[in-house]
């Protein structure tokens, strides 16, 4: 996933967007929006973006999970399986992101790039609704991919590439 | 300069406070893990060297702690889940990257062993108690087990001696692993841990002992222990010293932050410096009750999880 900082205005739909289409309880979410102001006065400079589970290819909470619950499914997703998490809380506490959160029900829940939509080729909810068209959705292994030549022509960065996550959610500057 | 405002999601309510998801139970788990391996490990030690006469709390009296504190253990554990029907996908496979599967695994074993040891001796710590009970004559296949584990008692010790090394490293590998918390992610916790878990171990043998042979003993282990541990927390001040800015951040917390006081006033100064100049004082010949370093002992390494713990929550790499 590729995200235009430059483009996102932080309308939060894409929040309203996941939290309708992926049924997330309410006072939770999969993804959100920070708002950072870098510089100092007069000469500030304001960057919105979108952030969730950055589907990590070293990703810290897979490999913490006693139970094989949290794993990478094909193509490079990261999914929990429900009935086979504990609620141990090993993955939340892992995640240098904070991407995860513990659901009413017991189990820990997150991003799953709406996994459900993609089976049917369609986008995820996120990206399909924002109103600014910030937000792109592709194959990352594909050189010809819109999100491949996006990262070979634009400026970019990733969040917190210390952690040593190798973090699949891009963010065009 | 840089500041962060959180427009959606962060700041609903329930998100931040959830991040911080480990609290009493895990720090309280984290210390009876630690405390049980360490007795388990001197019993067994003691046991294999063929010193059970003359150090007879190391290996008898105090084999009533483990079993006792690994059950609480284990249940502040099981508080804690959220899933709790789920549990047993614990023991469907055996993740070698987790350490809280190694943990797992461990204690799967380590508890029903540590019991084992208990009951082997139970006719002999309490004669009082099976008098009244009866429960080997009554029970003909208890006395069959009891004598089942008598003879195999030294393969008992045998396994016990790597089993609660592997458990008391865990407790602090289990943290280690993570590498979003800045102040955990660091290699030592887990010797460190080990260490702490044998000297409160070792701390609870000197408070059952009745010899003074026996507490002089323990005195000088427990002794020695604490000065590796002081040494260990040395070095893993040094590690955040010489690390990453998130590092930095995460040692302001320990030196000169929030959780300041309790580490070096409750943790390095009452609960090691004390307690060692105390055994030292009483190893010369002055008369110390060995209650109040052993109890000090004890009372610190509590603490010192519950600061690692809490504190450790409190890093992390974004915001």
């Amino acid at each position: 996933m590729v995200i235009d900082t430059l483009k996102c205005v932080g309308c939060s739909d894409c929040v309203v967007a996941c939290q309708t289409e992926n049924d997330v309880p309410i006072g939770f979410c999969r993804d959100w929006i920070t708002e950072t102001v870098n510089g100092s006065y007069p000469n500030l400079d304001l960057e919105l973006k979108s952030e969730r589970c950055n589907h990590c290819d070293n990703a810290p909470c897979v490999r913490c999970c006693p139970t094989g619950a949290s794993h990478i499914a094909e193509g490079g997703i990261v999914m929990v399986t429900a009935n086979e998490c504990i609620g141990c809380g090993a993955c939340i506490e892992s995640c240098p992101y904070d991407a995860r959160y513990q659901h009413p029900d017991g189990h820990v829940d997150k991003c799953t790039f709406c996994h459900h939509r993609l089976e049917k080729g369609q986008l995820p909810a996120c990206v399909s609704v924002c109103p600014t068209k910030c937000m792109y959705f592709g194959d990352l292994d594909n050189p010809n991919s819109e999100v491949s030549q996006l990262l070979k022509n634009r400026k970019h960065k990733t969040l917190a590439p210390e952690a040593g996550t190798n973090p699949h959610v891009f963010y065009l500057i | 300069m840089q500041e962060e405002l959180f427009t959606s999601g962060r700041n609903i309510p329930h998100i931040d406070p959830f991040l911080q998801i480990w609290h009493w139970p895990i720090s309280l788990y984290l210390f009876l893990g630690g405390i049980a391996a360490g007795i388990l490990f001197f019993a067994a030690v003691f046991y294999v060297l063929g010193k059970e006469k003359e150090y007879p709390a190391a290996v008898k009296f105090a084999s009533i702690i483990p079993p006792i504190a690994l059950s609480l253990g284990l249940m502040a554990l099981l508080y804690d889940l959220t899933h709790k029907l789920y549990t047993w996908q614990l023991y469907t496979t055996f993740r070698i990257q987790s350490p809280m599967s190694w943990g797992a695994w461990v204690l799967m074993v380590v508890t029903p062993l540590s019991f084992m040891w208990l009951f082997s001796y139970y006719a002999e710590i309490y004669p009082k108690t099976e008098e009244k009970l009866q429960l080997l004559k009554k029970f003909k296949f208890l006395a069959t087990f009891e004598q089942f584990i008598k003879t195999n008692r030294i393969y008992i010790a045998y396994a016990l001696i790597p089993l609660t090394l592997v458990l008391g490293v865990y407790t602090g590998i289990l943290l280690s692993a993570f590498n979003a918390r800045p102040l955990w992610n660091n290699a030592i916790l887990g010797p460190l841990f080990l260490t702490s878990g044998l000297s409160t171990g070792a701390a609870a043998i000197i408070l059952m002992a009745k010899t003074k042979k026996e507490k002089h003993l323990f005195g000088k282990i427990d002794l020695a222990l604490i000065i590796i541990e002081l040494a260990l927390i040395v070095h893993m001040i040094m590690g955040y010293y010489a690390g990453s800015q998130v590092q930095l951040e995460a040692m302001q917390l320990l030196v000169g932050g929030d959780f300041t006081l309790m580490f070096f006033g409750f943790v390095v100064i009452l609960g090691l410096i004390v307690p060692a100049t105390l055994e030292l004082i009483e190893l010369i010949g002055y008369k110390v009750p060995v209650i109040v370093p052993a109890m000090l002992v004890i009372v610190g390494g509590l603490i010192f999880r519950f600061v690692m713990v809490e504190a450790g929550q409190l890093t992390r790499f974004l915001y």
